[in-house]
Formats: C-alpha cells, sequence, structure tokens
C-alpha cells in the first residue's frame, strides 16, 4: 500500500511536466500524419507507417525513459520531500519501489496511448488488427522497463547528468547485443573476453529489437511466443536485479 | 517516567572538501526528552539542530553513538508510526493540492478509509487552513498556509512525539502567534513535542524544559523555570536614612535611592536576611523581596558567549 501510493504520487507528478504532453502530441501527430505525407501507394504508405510508427514510440519511450528515471528520486532529494517522505513509517526498498514503479507507469501510460494511437490507425489503413505491431510495442514497452531500472539504479548514486549520458551509453552498447554474441566466437582471446564480459554484464537491449524482424519478415524466428516470453522475462529478472542493488546503495544513502 | 528521545554520545562529522579539515556538526551530544514534555531544542544558525534531529529520523546516520525514540533504535518502523517530522522548511510537491498531500502522507501511514478522510478533515480544521485552500495547489499557498498545512501532515498520525525543526521562523506575527498556540494545544493533548528553535520568546513561553547547542556540543539543559530564575534577588525599600542606604550598601555591593524608595538590584540569596534585619534594625520597612527572573535570551546570551570566549 505505502509503494503504490508513492508509485500514485510519482505518476501523477510526472503526469503533471508539460514536456511529456508535448512529447506525447509530437508522438501521436507523427504517427497519425506521417503516412499520408507524399504520393505513396496503400502498400507503401502501410509499410512507412510500420517502420515510423515502431520507431517513433522508441524514440518517444526512450526519452520519457530516460527523463523519467534518472529523476525520480534525485528530484525527491534535491526538493527535499524525502525528508517528510522517509521520516514517516517507510522503508527505504517501499520508497525505491515505489519511484520505479510510478516512473514505470509514466511511461506505461505514453507507450500505450502511442501504441493505441499508432494500431488505430493501422488497423485504417490495412483493414485488420496487426498483432505483430502490437507484440512489437510491447516489446519496446519491456526493452524500457528493463532501461528503466537501470536509469534508477545508476540514480542511487549517480547525478542525473552523468547518469543521462551513463543510461544511454549503455542502452547503445546494450542494442549491439547481435554484435556482441558475434564476437564470442572470434579467434582473438582478448575480444572473446571483451565481447563476453560486454555482452553478459550489459543488458543486451537489442534483442527487444523485433522490428525489424516484423518489417522484413523473410528473418525466420522458429516461435515468436518463445522468442517474446524469453525477452520479458530477462528483461523483468535482470530489473529485479538491478532494483535489488539500487536498494542496497539507496538504503546507505544520506538524504 | 520513560524517555521519549533517550541520545547518548551522538556525534556527527562531516568533512569539509575544500579545506580537508573535520566539522562536527554534532559533537558527543547526551540528551533526554521525557514523555509528555515540550522540550526547546535550541542553538545559533548552524549549531546542530537539523543535523541531530536528521539523525533521530534516520535520514542521515551518526558517526557515533547512539540513541532511542520512543524507546526504540533509531530508523523503527513501529517508532515511527508514532513519531512526526516538520521538516526545517515544508517542502511540498508543489502541484498537489493541500487535501491530496494529507491524503498521500496518511497512506504512508497505512491509514485505511473512511478514518483516512476524517483524519485530514480534523487536522486542517486544527490548523486553521482554510477550507477555500484545501482543494487548491500548494504552489499558490502562502509562508504561513505552508507552514500550517506541514503541521497537519505532522498531525495525521496523532502522534506521541513530533520533531519541528524551527516551526516559527519567517512567519508574520499573527501566523506565528496562532502556531504557537497549536503548539501549547498539542503539548495540552499530552504529546511529547522536540522543538527546535531560536526564538526565543516562544520557547520561554511553550517549553517545559530546553537544551542549549552550540557548535555541536551541548552547553546545557534544564528546566525553563530553573534556568531563568536568576541566582540574586531584588530588595526595594522605604524610608531609613542616608546612613541605612550606606550599611546596605557595605553589604550587597550597591543601594539606588530615589524618591524616598530604595533598590537593590542584585543581591546574593544569602545575604538577603542581613539586609532585612538591616532595613528592620533602622525601622524602615521592606517594599518587596523578589527573585530576579533572566529572560530565556538572557540565558542563552550568555550561555553562548561564555562558551564562545573559551
Ligand atoms: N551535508 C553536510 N555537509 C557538510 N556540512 C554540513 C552538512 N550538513 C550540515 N553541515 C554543517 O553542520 C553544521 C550544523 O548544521 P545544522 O544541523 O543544519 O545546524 P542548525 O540546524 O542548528 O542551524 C553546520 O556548520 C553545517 O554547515
Ligand atoms: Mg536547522
Amino acid at each position: 500500500m505505502v509503494t503504490l501510493a508513492i508509485a500514485k504520487q510519482t505518476l501523477e507528478d510526472m503526469l503533471r511536466r508539460k514536456i511529456l504532453l508535448i512529447l506525447l502530441i509530437v508522438a501521436v501527430a507523427m504517427i497519425a500524419l506521417g503516412p499520408s505525407v507524399g504520393f505513396l501507394s496503400p502498400r507503401e504508405s502501410s509499410a512507412v507507417l510500420r517502420s515510423l510508427g515502431l520507431a517513433v514510440i522508441l524514440l518517444a519511450g526512450l526519452l520519457i525513459t530516460v527523463l523519467t528515471g534518472i529523476q525520480v528520486i534525485p528530484t525527491e532529494i534535491e526538493r527535499r520531500t524525502v525528508y517528510t517522505v522517509l521520516s514517516k513509517p517507510v522503508q527505504r526498498y517501499e520508497f525505491v519501489l515505489g519511484k520505479f514503479l510510478g516512473g514505470l507507469f509514466t511511461v506505461f501510460v505514453m507507450i500505450a496511448s502511442m501504441g493505441i494511437v499508432f494500431i488505430g490507425v493501422l488497423r485504417y489503413q490495412e483493414g485488420r488488427f496487426a498483432t505483430e505491431m502490437i507484440q512489437g510495442v510491447m516489446m519496446t514497452f519491456f526493452q524500457m522497463t528493463l532501461l528503466g531500472a537501470l536509469a534508477i539504479f545508476f540514480s542511487t548514486f549517480a547525478t542525473p547528468v552523468v547518469n543521462f549520458f551513463l543510461s544511454f551509453g549503455l542502452f547503445i552498447v546494450g542494442n549491439m547485443s547481435a554484435v556482441t554474441e558475434s564476437l564470442l566466437n572470434n579467434k582473438n582471446v582478448a575480444t572473446r573476453l571483451i565481447a563476453g564480459a560486454v555482452h553478459y554484464a550489459i543488458p543486451n537491449f537489442g534483442n527487444f529489437n523485433i522490428q525489424n524482424k516484423l518489417i522484413h519478415p523473410q528473418v525466420v524466428i522458429k516461435d515468436m511466443n518463445v522468442f517474446i516470453m524469453q525477452n520479458i522475462a530477462y528483461a523483468l529478472i535482470y530489473s529485479a536485479v538491478l532494483l535489488l542493488l539500487a536498494i542496497i546503495v539507496f538504503d546507505r544513502r544520506e538524504v | 517516567m520513560a524517555a521519549a528521545v533517550s541520545i547518548q554520545g551522538l556525534t556527527k562529522t562531516y568533512l569539509d572538501v575544500w579545506s580537508k579539515t573535520e566539522i562536527r556538526a554534532v559533537d558527543n551530544l547526551t540528551l533526554e526528552v521525557e514523555e509528555g514534555e515540550i522540550f526547546g531544542f535550541l542553538g545559533r544558525n548552524g549549531a546542530g539542530k537539523t543535523t541531530t534531529i536528521k539523525m533521530l529520523l534516520g535520514l542521515i546516520f551518526p558517526t557515533l553513538g547512539t540513541a532511542t525514540v520512543l524507546g526504540k533504535p533509531i530508523g523503527d518502523t513501529d517508532a515511527k508510526a508514532q513519531v512526526s517530522y516538520l521538516p526545517e522548511e515544508a517542502y511540498f510537491y508543489e502541484g498537489m493540492t493541500g487535501w491530496d498531500t494529507m491524503d498521500f502522507y496518511a497512506r504512508l501511514f497505512r491509514i485505511p478509509e473512511p478514518k483516512r478522510s476524517e483524519r485530514i478533515r480534523q487536522c486542517l480544521k486544527d490548523v486553521f487552513l482554510d477550507e477555500s485552500a484545501w482543494r487548491r495547489p500548494i504552489r499558490g499557498y502562502s509562508k504561513g498556509m505552508r507552514q500550517r498545512i506541514g503541521i497537519a501532515q505532522a498531525l495525521i498520525n496523532d502522534p506521541k512525539l513530533l520533531f519541528l525543526d524551527e516551526p516559527t521562523s519567517g512567519l508574520d506575527p499573527i501566523a506565528h502567534a496562532e502556531l504557537r498556540e497549536i503548539i501549547v494545544n498539542v503539548g495540552r493533548q499530552g504529546k511529547t513535542v522536540f522543538l527546535s528553535s531560536h526564538q526565543l520568546p516562544d520557547v520561554e513561553l511553550t517549553c517545559s524544559r530546553v537544551a542549549i547547542i552550540h557548535r555541536g556540543k551541548l552547553l546545557t539543559s534544564g528546566k525553563t523555570q530553573e534556568l531563568t530564575a536568576g541566582d540574586k534577588v531584588e530588595i526595594t525599600f522605604s524610608g531609613g536614612d542616608a546612613a541605612l542606604a550606606e550599611k546596605v550598601k557595605a553589604v550587597a555591593g550597591t543601594c539606588e535611592a530615589k524618591n524616598g524608595t530604595c533598590r537593590v538590584p542584585a543581591v546574593d540569596p544569602q545575604k538577603v536576611n542581613d539586609i532585612v534585619d538591616l532595613i528592620r534594625g533602622a525601622k524602615a520597612s521592606v517594599v518587596s523581596v523578589v527573585p530576579h527572573r533572566r529572560t530565556l535570551e538572557e540565558v542563552f546570551v550568555d550561555t553562548v558567549m561564555k562558551a564562545g570566549a573559551n
């Protein structure tokens, strides 16, 4: 109950920020209007919409997740609202979890809003529900869950600016998970070691990018459902570990 | 009676990054606050008041020493359920309304509905926050209104022990007086109040016991009455001639004659009988024998100046 109260407060606080509203409006406008620009055949227009929609959702989701994740805890400390909260019968782990969940709800609301518009426009364009696109949006959400947990972890000891670059940097490196995976079989031992370290220590954000596979159906995945479930499990377990670390650090932190 | 707060050798040091020296924000502080008293924790700016309170609430951690709050170690959740805190400046989520702020804090105390709404209403009324402001965002509140809602949130759990960090500083005289009244009321309900302040007239009016800290160190503590009770007595008498005045002056050191009345401002208690005997022996009449009271401000200035000289 305490955790949820903190999450609710965090969500409401974030949703009052104009920057998120602006982001949402821009993203939705791009998704809704993108395909109608230029002279495109219905087929082309649908292909544009598919890649544009997922890309916009990813980009907006990325900004929202990082902006939220790096600031929910530091803002409390900077504005000293944390004094009143932590002097109440609130455990520090409840505070960290509440802040994380509040940020996650924010990201969920934003991605879900964009996703609904995207799927709706696509339904209008193609005359059917594109299930695989729903899966794509869902994967973006879990990818952001993992990124959010990473930003929350860094936020327990790094300043928001440092955290911004750390989170973004690791997101980019983690997106090359296919590359690091292929390097695991490299002949050079040093390359293998470095690739291994990077591959296993940094979250494999790349695994969630099923967009390409959806947009180019020739890439075969044996079982899409299994693949998705694996990725969700990966995101949840890795996030749990990051949150645990965040709690351990925050428990010792003076506010 | 049980101690509401018991502090043993509490110390907090900070490392000054520039000069590489150690700052002792709180230095080997030992202190007891009894249940049910309004306790004044006095000190100049930077004396270590806030640091002490933050340690007692588990927001920062002591370098040395221990403390118990309501008989439990620092940070104990059961104890925290019966404690509340008004930070030095009341900090709020600016976009939230007064009511929602109270609702949020009530949830942190796990107060269920419908009791939650009842408590919120009661507390907002107790601090005289205008009802038209309840549903407005705190962003638009005046300093006085913020302080009221700050106190209201500190009352929401009907606490046994309140930590109020300089609650009256920066308020206009009316808001100031009202807030002091609220604090006295809280004390009448049998709650323990740990009041950090340097508004000495307030403290003198409200606190039954005080401690003075300076540069992190405890200088003195005791009942307000006893601290302000001077060790001197003032005697006035009328009648008597210049010879009497001279005799009294010889014993007491001074004797100011004016319009046929003589005033002996600061007499050692042991000499009172001698002087009274002198007066009566000369057939003059004693008008008054009054123990000298010092204001808390005088006590504070004296104590701190003496410590500063060392
Ligand atoms: N985080 C900190 N780092 C370094 N010095 C600090 C810190 N917090 C407080 N201090 C120092 O500790 C001393 C006591 O501060 P404080 O407890 O806020 O005093 P008060 O509340 O009595 O005005 C001051 O000298 C202050 O500068
Ligand atoms: Mg202070």
